[in-house]
């Protein structure tokens, strides 16, 4: 019995070396870079993902993708990138799953020599300055910009009066933190418009349609509802569905996934603030590269967002 | 009641004959993964997956008792998430780092206790008493911190994660510490021979006169306050106490029990064997990461391994019957 034990798990570890080949070519010589994505499920991080291996296939680089099973956990992803260092990667690249508990493993890599570059979330820099942690650079849009953008957009389109709801993402995210504080910016520039609930449901869209369903329960009069993702605000609308409102309320989104375009389309949807996740990827790959061969880096890349509306949502 | 004294080989090999099985199991994964990349057997590796294990094995060892019961407690990943973030606010007002730490295992075994009460005094099934305890817990800790982390400590806290004695990590040492305690504890004291007689049959523990309200509170305030110490951990391994944190380690530290050989109905387990299904499950994660493997494929391989675990388990069960 103890023979079919040890049988059973040879077979399971042959079976997932067999299926990851690609990812255990070290003899190649070509240079390892690694990707830590906060999830391998979400259409942002699988967008970044592709851009990530086309711009890796280009320049002859062996690109390794890892995700930790959840989102929020940032245990498993410091694991994981201690796991990396061990496999002794070239270069890692990380979309940090919180922005103050990746800093000790930005200190660990930086103590092994492996140069770290961040990707769309920003390192806290409080909490770096205080342990010295060094990145190579940072790749990301301009968080605050997009939700001033996606504020303005609702201010706009209720003509300067109404009530708004936010569907935050999980607190202590930069990102989405950015995006909130550029929100109530432009909210606050105009003094007709008032925020009566903001509440997080944690980047997912099954979170999105209940909490935006309850938010609807107790406050009924609300005319626009922005989402910190599009995966929150795809949620909210299908609350409004539920609630038989669609169309009297405003819903904006962000990240421009393909389903929040085809929403936006179909009017289901307003707007969603565009970011651009797969050149965030290939970019990350290619300043990785270039960390590794020496060259210098920019200190910070902020790859360029724009508002999807009806008019432009069909062109990508 | 199992005589005290020298146990002899016939004994051990009896005793222990399923966790040398589940031994064997570690050791088959150590020598595929030695073989199939030449970043695994390393000294810093091992220690590196050693490291990774502590937070889950800690957990695990509440859990074992808790499970030898016949019990089940879903609510240790919360409570590590509330007794981490009091604790971390307790740290940020500059008191004695000893007060702190008491203070964070003083709430997860408060919360256990909790659920002991619910459970003995209430005569909740333990499953419907901690999952309500695994909602309180997180929601508490939610309120508590108004849903954001609580970070930056002292070099002094931090140093329990990140020191090393002979390069070997703080946590492992803390780790080993609690596995030799809980080992002498179920095999040496009342309190451990009382687990076994409660998950066996707990109408004849109760008739042989043993206080089982008494002791099942223990037990479940004993996975509470584990909780705490992986909670202690953890924050000084992040530098961060979130909320948030220890979702699911619940089904970890039940996954590293089962694949131990400890028995969901009770009655059997030993600590020895959750530490190398602890171990199991870090090793796997570490080769699985060390190769590259895509998530979603080390999802599925997780899973058929604990599954495989538990039939095989079952399988030597019946052959020794």
């Amino acid at each position: 019995m103890k023979k079919g034990l040890i049988l059973i798990l040879l077979g399971i570890l042959s079976i997932s070396f067999l299926s990851c080949q690609r990812g255990v070519e070290q003899t190649s010589g070509a240079p390892r870079i690694a990707l830590v994505l906060k999830t391998a499920n979400n259409p942002f991080f699988i967008d970044m993902q592709k851009g990530a291996e086309e711009a890796a296939k280009k320049l002859g680089v062996n690109l390794v993708v890892q995700a930790a099973e959840r989102e929020v956990d940032v245990e498993k992803q410091m694991q994981i990138i201690e796991n990396l260092i061990q496999a002794k990667v070239a270069a890692l690249c990380v979309t940090p799953s919180g922005s103050r508990e990746i800093v000790p493993a930005i200190e660990k890599a930086n103590r092994a020599g492996i140069p770290v570059v961040i990707v769309d979330t920003r390192v806290d820099p409080k909490t770096m300055s205080e342990s010295k942690g060094k990145i190579a650079t940072f790749i990301g849009s301009d968080n605050y910009e997009g939700g001033k953008l996606a504020g303005e957009f609702i201010a706009k389109k209720l003509n300067g009066k109404g009530k708004v709801a936010v569907l935050e993402g999980i607190p202590g995210h930069e990102t989405g933190d950015s995006r909130l504080k550029g929100f109530r910016e432009a909210i606050k520039a105009t003094p007709g418009i008032e925020i009566v609930a903001s509440q997080t449901a944690n980047w997912e869209r099954d979170q999105g349609f209940n909490v935006f369903q309850n938010i609807l329960q107790s406050h009924p009069e609300i005319q626009a509802v922005f989402a910190c993702s599009d995966l929150m605000a795809l949620g909210a609308v299908e609350a409004i569905a539920a609630a038989k409102k669609t169309g009297q309320i405003t819903v904006v989104g962000f990240d421009a996934a393909n389903e929040a375009r085809d929403a936006v389309l179909k009017g289901t949807m307003d707007a969603t603030v565009a970011q651009s996740p797969a050149e965030m990827g290939a970019l990350a790959v290619e300043n990785a590269y270039r960390v590794i061969k020496g060259e210098p880096v920019k200190a910070e890349f902020v790859v360029p967002i724009k508002l999807i509306t009806k008019e432009n949502a069909a062109s990508k | 009641m199992r005589p005290r004294g020298i146990a002899l080989p016939q004994h051990f090999l009896s005793h222990y004959g399923r966790q040398l099985g589940t031994l064997a199991g570690l050791m088959a994964m150590v020598i595929v993964l030695w073989a199939l990349t030449p970043h695994f057997l390393t000294i810093s590796n091992l220690l590196n997956i050693a490291e990774q294990a502590t937070i889950i094995a800690i957990i695990a060892v509440g859990m074992t008792f808790v499970i030898i019961t016949g019990g089940i407690d879903l609510s240790v990943g919360s409570v590590l998430a509330f007794s981490g973030v009091v604790m971390a606010s307790t740290l940020q007002l500059e008191v004695p780092l000893p007060l702190a730490l008491l203070v964070g295992l003083g709430v997860g075994l408060l919360c256990g206790l909790v659920n002991g009460m619910l459970i003995t005094v209430g005569r909740l099934p333990p499953f419907i008493a901690t999952l309500g305890m695994m909602s309180v817990a997180r929601g508490a800790a939610l309120m508590f911190t108004e849903g954001r982390p609580i970070s930056g400590f002292s070099e002094n806290f931090r140093s329990l994660a990140t020191g090393e004695v002979l390069r070997i990590p703080t946590p492992v040492l803390i780790m080993i510490a609690v596995y030799i305690m809980a080992h002498f504890v179920l095999r040496r004291t009342k309190l451990g021979r009382y687990t076994y007689a409660i998950g066996g049959n707990e109408e004849a523990a109760l008739l042989s006169g043993i206080n089982v309200r008494f002791y099942k509170s223990m037990v479940y305030g004993l996975a509470g306050m584990l909780a705490g110490l992986a909670a202690i951990l953890l924050t000084a391994r992040l530098n961060s106490a979130q909320p948030i944190a220890g979702m699911n380690y619940e089904l970890d530290a039940i996954a590293a029990t089962v694949i131990g050989g400890t028995s969901l109905l009770g009655g059997e387990g030993t600590v020895v064997g959750t530490l190398i299904g602890a171990l199991i499950m870090a090793v796997l994660r570490n080769g699985l990461n060390l190769l590259g493997v895509s998530s979603f494929i080390q999802q599925v391989v997780i899973g058929s391994v604990i599954i495989l675990a538990v039939l095989i388990d079952m399988a030597l069960k019946k052959r020794g019957k």
